[in-house]
């Protein structure tokens, strides 16, 4: 256990190096959240309501979004795939304890560090001079933090699993390229999922998309919040099943070439 | 002058022809760089069509101004991919831009036209065929000067991306690492101005329209072809301003991309 806190200490350590990067971001993100915020002020002038969410709803969205972007997009986000690719991989299952729980760590420590340098400022920044829907209770903001924190170990479990592809094929970023359009989408990056049609709205529900942007969001703006974090601890159980299952199929396979 | 067009001719097609050796990966990258076009319009459309309006345009008046939009950045990311700051941070760490120096041939023609990538044309198709159905939506009566308006806005903002990528890779040249800052006037300045101008406040209107003049490209043009006037300070005449302000703005580019070499230090790798 000890050993697992230690690597999750070193990963929030690594990320927060990175200064520069972390201007850089912050700029991003609130360039993107001033746009889009207009965005759905300009739509809601003439209306109150639409499709259950009102204008504070919609940015606390945009501003949970910038927030978490770069905690879904990981900047690392091809390196388990490409550790995979070269062979280094290989080192990682020699190493004592769980490979599994060893990556999850350390992943989990620099998305903490994320979460902390940027979803938290960003969010710290909005609050003040918007309109944003923020739990006003202890246990409102304590089920919004699990709900980030889940979201980041969603996001880990996803890219193990799309990283994993790397055993079977050499050429995973073609793949992902093609798939990724679809879940840019169905996640909620590009609008809330609840201006879909209500058919492709219930399919998002209950993906494992669901977890990475929309749980967050739905927990903020207080919508049966406790039950949404249950649901995203669910997911986190089916996919470490998942990841399990998948770690342990590669591991047979596993061919390292080279000396 | 011709022989020299003819060099760089050559080393384009020379790295078509590298990318085309693989033509599975390539039909997947360029139907990857399409799909994200599409899938981000469906989103916006059906976001818009939940509303009806925005800033009292109607949905497929603000699709239109996507398409212009990404046609514009696909065009300007065949040519100007390799100058975005991840890229050029490679080419500054690996030394391989100390060999370009050496060449002769100007480093700017040579590092565009030896990685042209013909994936982004995805992204261009995917554009074009958006402002088509767009303009159909929006029940565009199609003029040779409404055409010609759209021609204007997608080279205008394709320059003025193309400006913006040769600046930024000025930048990086001075400080080696690549920074996510740029991104935000490639990205989020073709993002800005795929809504109507008019809905935003003075000072994103003045930075987007006159400092790094993408709205001036897009949503200026677009008022003529849906025959729309302009809000106060915007007339659609400001479209015949559009041309020589992006040829300002790529002038300005260059110029920074050229103070960023003569700032260039080898990394001595």
């Amino acid at each position: 256990m000890r050993a697992y806190l230690a690597l999750l200490g070193a990963g929030f350590h690594r990320q927060t190096t990175y200064r520069l990067a972390l201007a850089a971001g912050l700029a991003t993100a609130a360039f993107f959240g001033v746009v889009r915020t207009a965005v759905f002020f300009a739509l809601y002038r003439e209306r109150d309501q639409v499709a259950g969410l009102e204008v504070a709803d919609t940015v606390t969205y945009v501003w949970i979004l910038q927030g978490l972007f770069a905690v879904v997009w990981a900047p690392w986000f091809w390196e388990l795939a490409e550790a995979i690719r070269s062979g280094e991989f290989a080192v990682e299952l020699l190493r004592p304890g769980d490979p599994y729980l060893r990556l999850a760590a350390f992943d989990l420590g620099r998305s903490l560090s994320l979460l902390a340098t940027r979803t938290v400022p960003v969010l710290a920044v909005a609050a003040p001079v918007l309109p944003l829907r923020l739990p006003g209770t202890a246990g409102g903001l304590a089920l919004l933090a699990a709900s980030l924190v889940l979201a980041a170990m969603v996001s880990f479990q996803l890219r193990f699993l799309f990283g994993a592809t790397a055993f079977w094929t050499p050429d995973y970023r073609s793949m992902f390229l093609l798939v990724f359009p679809v879940l840019w989408l169905a996640s909620g990056f590009v609008i809330p999922v609840d201006f879909f049609p209500a058919p492709l709205r219930a399919l998002v529900d209950w993906s494992p998309l669901m977890p990475l942007v929309m749980a967050p969001v739905r927990v903020a703006t207080g919508r049966s919040a406790a039950l949404v974090v249950a649901g995203q601890v669910a997911w986190v159980l089916a996919l470490w099943l998942a990841g399990r299952l998948v770690l342990a199929a590669a591991s047979r396979r596993l061919v390292v070439h080279g000396g | 002058m011709a022989e020299r067009l003819g060099v760089y001719l050559r080393l384009a097609a020379a790295s078509v022809r590298a990318t085309a050796r693989r033509p599975a990966h390539l039909a997947a990258r360029f139907l990857a760089a399409a799909l994200i076009v599409t899938l981000e319009v469906a989103g916006v459309a059906l976001l818009l069509d939940r509303f009806g309006s925005i800033g009292g345009w109607r949905p497929a008046e603000v699709v239109l101004l996507f398409g212009l939009g990404f046609t514009a950045q696909g065009l300007a990311l065949v040519f100007g991919d390799t100058l975005e700051a991840d890229e050029v941070s490679k080419l500054v760490r690996r030394g391989t831009f100390d060999q370009i120096l050496t060449r002769p041939a100007s480093p700017l023609g040579w590092v565009v036209a030896s990685y042209v990538d013909t994936r982004f044309l995805g992204r261009s198709l995917a554009g074009a065929a958006t402002v088509v159905w767009a303009a159909d939506r929006a029940r565009v009566a199609w003029t040779a000067g409404r055409a010609g308006l759209a021609v204007l806005a997608v080279a205008c903002a394709a320059a003025i991306i193309f400006g913006v990528l040769l600046a930024a890779a000025g930048f990086t040249f001075v400080t080696v690492q690549g920074s996510e800052a740029v991104d935000v006037l490639i990205y989020g300045g073709q993002y800005l101005a795929s809504y109507p101008m008019h809905i935003y406040g003075s000072a994103l209107r003045f930075l987007f329209v006159w400092l790094v003049p993408i709205g001036l490209a897009i949503y200026v043009p677009t008022l003529g072809v849906l025959g729309r006037e302009g809000p106060p300070g915007l007339p659609t005449w400001l479209a015949w301003l559009a041309a020589p302000v992006a040829a300002a703005f790529l002038a300005g580019g260059w110029l920074a991309w050229r103070a960023g070499i003569r700032h260039y230090v080898g990394t001595g790798s």
